[in-house]
């Protein structure tokens, strides 16, 4: 476990704002977007570029390097501002967001963007995937890991339940899941539109160890990340409580804001919010 | 056509030969490794071998993610739970990913004729054809099928085997150039081309016979990869015979009848006749029978291309 100081966290918790502010500039380039669920997974991406994960932003394809697979692709704002801000492109592609023939769309794709490791949108395949590399790099004897954002609503999706149990069987233990439990879908809340609570015993069920932890807090998500295997043989699962369009006071826990058209009052808004909690981080 | 091979046998021991030329081919199996014929691989590449029950939708997925490491799965498992089950993980995780996985087929066609539309997989051609860049091999006697697997093997890229069950007639010689993309003359002729692929090669093969011994001249080609299509082969023949007959087990919508009425009717058209399977779910029963109830046994293949030249 990679235990984070006071210093670490607040030196985290600005590059995390920086993040958000990036989720912001995409938005004004494109106008719309699934902001929702990159403010509430930002966190975890943050922490996990920026003090878990091993990977080369000159060099992308290093085939010893960490990775990392969005499920939920549509949270993709999120990991195009952590890309850029991590050096894997110019920040300056950010801004190309939703315009004709941009290498960033609305779901990410590994051809066209560096570090970009899948191309998800569609959901239920992420960990499929995630599997398939855990297990490939158990076979080649590397040490790298795979890290993987779900969404609480994504659950839903039968092909992760069949992903899950074959992690299981097969021990891959070099594998982390975050549930990205925001507890809103795109209907309302998701305990009312498919309820798959509780979430920890059904990933235990699935022969998984699962942690539940709050999502925004950057020490609990680093300290666990770095943790893993949470039992050896076993994939690991944390369960992180976070909450939808997080940072955006208007947005926060609304289901309205999963796909947002946002108007420049918006985002002048919202700006200035996030200026105000960089300005309180100390 | 008296020397008759497994296809799933010759298929396993294929791929024996070619994981011992690539280290990195994995076998996956979607408890389906022992009808696949994967015995002999699991037996002399057990650490190569992986299981993972009756999960079609991730195995798939999991093979695209072993693919981006460097290995070149197999997934091998019954022809519709490899396509239709899974069509958006073989369209995204392999398709638009563009990820190095062989997916296999097997007892595609009717040649599950006892159990019925639910494991018969006559759209599988049709669906996976509409992937970009996956590559659709359906081979048509078990010199093919071996050549196929080492072709796939040392392809870079997506691609679909289809592979039938009951025993095959070795139709083609061994030491023929197999090429993706690249159907074979197998008999020349001016008055008509009969090009068929897959399990029923064999049948267009004595449907050929039979118009011969009618005084016919048919032109015959095994066009055993579908995508990508022979463009130049199939136009010459449009050109050259001004009639083709497309034989397959298969559905006509979106087959390799489709295929080539797609090419032919925008860049050289001529009078096609399309032989296969209709708008419906087939009947159950032994399989050459069933056969027959479609029309599809040498001898009626014959009579409608006869009366197509009528």
């Amino acid at each position: 476990m990679q235990k984070l100081n006071k210093s670490e966290k607040t030196a985290l918790e600005k590059i995390a704002v920086q993040n958000r502010k990036n989720v912001l500039r995409l938005m004004k380039a494109g106008r719309m977007g699934h902001i929702g669920g990159a403010l509430s997974s930002v966190d975890i991406m943050t922490a996990l570029y920026f003090k878990v994960m091993q990977v080369d932003p000159q060099n992308p394809n290093w085939p010893q390097r960490d990775r990392f697979i969005l499920s939920a692709g549509h949270k993709c704002l999120a990991l195009y501002g952590i890309l850029a801000e991590k050096g894997f492109f110019s920040h300056a592609i950010l801004d190309t967001y939703g315009a004709l023939g941009s290498k960033l769309g609305g779901h990410p794709d590994m051809h066209k963007v560096p570090g970009v490791e899948t191309n998800t949108g569609a959901l239920g395949h992420g960990l499929s995937i995630a599997g398939g590399m855990a297990m490939g790099l158990q076979m080649d004897g590397l040490d790298a890991k795979v890290y993987v954002i779900m969404g609480d609503g994504e659950l839903a999706e039968g092909s992760n339940w069949e992903a899950a149990a074959a992690a299981s069987h097969h021990k891959l233990d070099n594998l982390l899941v975050f549930v990205d439990r925001n507890h809103l879908q795109i209907s309302g809340k998701t305990i009312d539109v498919m309820n798959y609570e509780p979430l920890d015993k059904r990933w235990q069920a699935f022969g998984w160890s699962a942690r539940e932890i709050d999502g925004h807090d950057l020490k609990q998500i680093v300290e666990n990340a770095t943790d893993i295997p949470f039992e050896k043989g076993k994939p690991s699962v944390i369960i992180a409580d976070t909450v939808k369009s997080k940072g955006v006071s208007f947005a926060e826990n609304k289901a309205d804001y999963h796909y947002w058209k946002a108007t420049d009052e918006d985002l002048s808004i919202a700006q200035r919010e996030l200026e105000k909690i960089e300005e309180g981080i100390s | 056509m008296d020397d008759f091979k497994d296809p799933r046998k010759t298929f396993g021991d294929a791929l024996v030969e070619a994981g011992q030329k690539h280290q990195n081919i994995v076998a996956i199996s979607a408890d389906s490794s022992g009808g696949s014929g994967l015995t002999p691989f699991r037996e002399r590449f057990p650490e190569r071998h992986i299981e993972f029950g009756i999960m079609e939708q991730g195995v798939i997925g999991f093979s695209a993610g072993l693919a981006t490491t460097g290995k070149i799965p197999f997934v091998v498992a019954i022809a519709p739970f490899m396509t239709a089950r899974p069509f958006e993980m073989f369209r995204n995780d392999l398709g638009y990913m563009r990820q190095n996985v062989k997916v296999v087929g097997r007892c595609a066609g009717l040649t599950y004729s006892d159990l019925g539309a639910t494991h018969q997989s006559l759209d599988d051609i049709a669906i996976i054809r509409t992937i970009p860049g996956v590559t659709v091999i359906n081979p048509g006697d078990p010199i093919d099928i071996v050549k196929a697997v080492h072709a796939a093997a040392a392809h870079v890229g997506p691609v679909y085997i289809k592979l039938g069950s009951p025993k095959m007639p070795v139709l083609m010689d061994e030491n023929y150039p197999f090429q993706i993309g690249k159907g074979v003359v197998m008999q020349e002729g001016n008055d008509v081309t009969i090009i068929g692929t897959g399990t029923l090669l064999c049948k267009a093969v004595e449907a050929t016979r039979i118009l011969k011994e009618k005084g016919f001249h048919p032109r015959l080609i095994n066009m055993h990869t579908i995508k990508p299509l022979d463009r130049e082969l199939i136009l010459k023949a449009a050109a050259e015979t001004g009639k083709i007959v497309t034989v397959e087990e298969g559905y006509l919508a979106g087959g390799l009848g489709s295929c080539i009425a797609e090419l032919i009717a925008t860049e050289h058209p001529v009078p096609m006749k399309m032989i296969g399977i209709d708008d419906q779910f087939c009947d159950t029963g032994p399989y050459e029978e069933l056969l027959a109830q479609y029309g599809l046994q040498g001898e009626q293949i014959a009579k409608t291309i006869e009366q197509f030249l009528a």
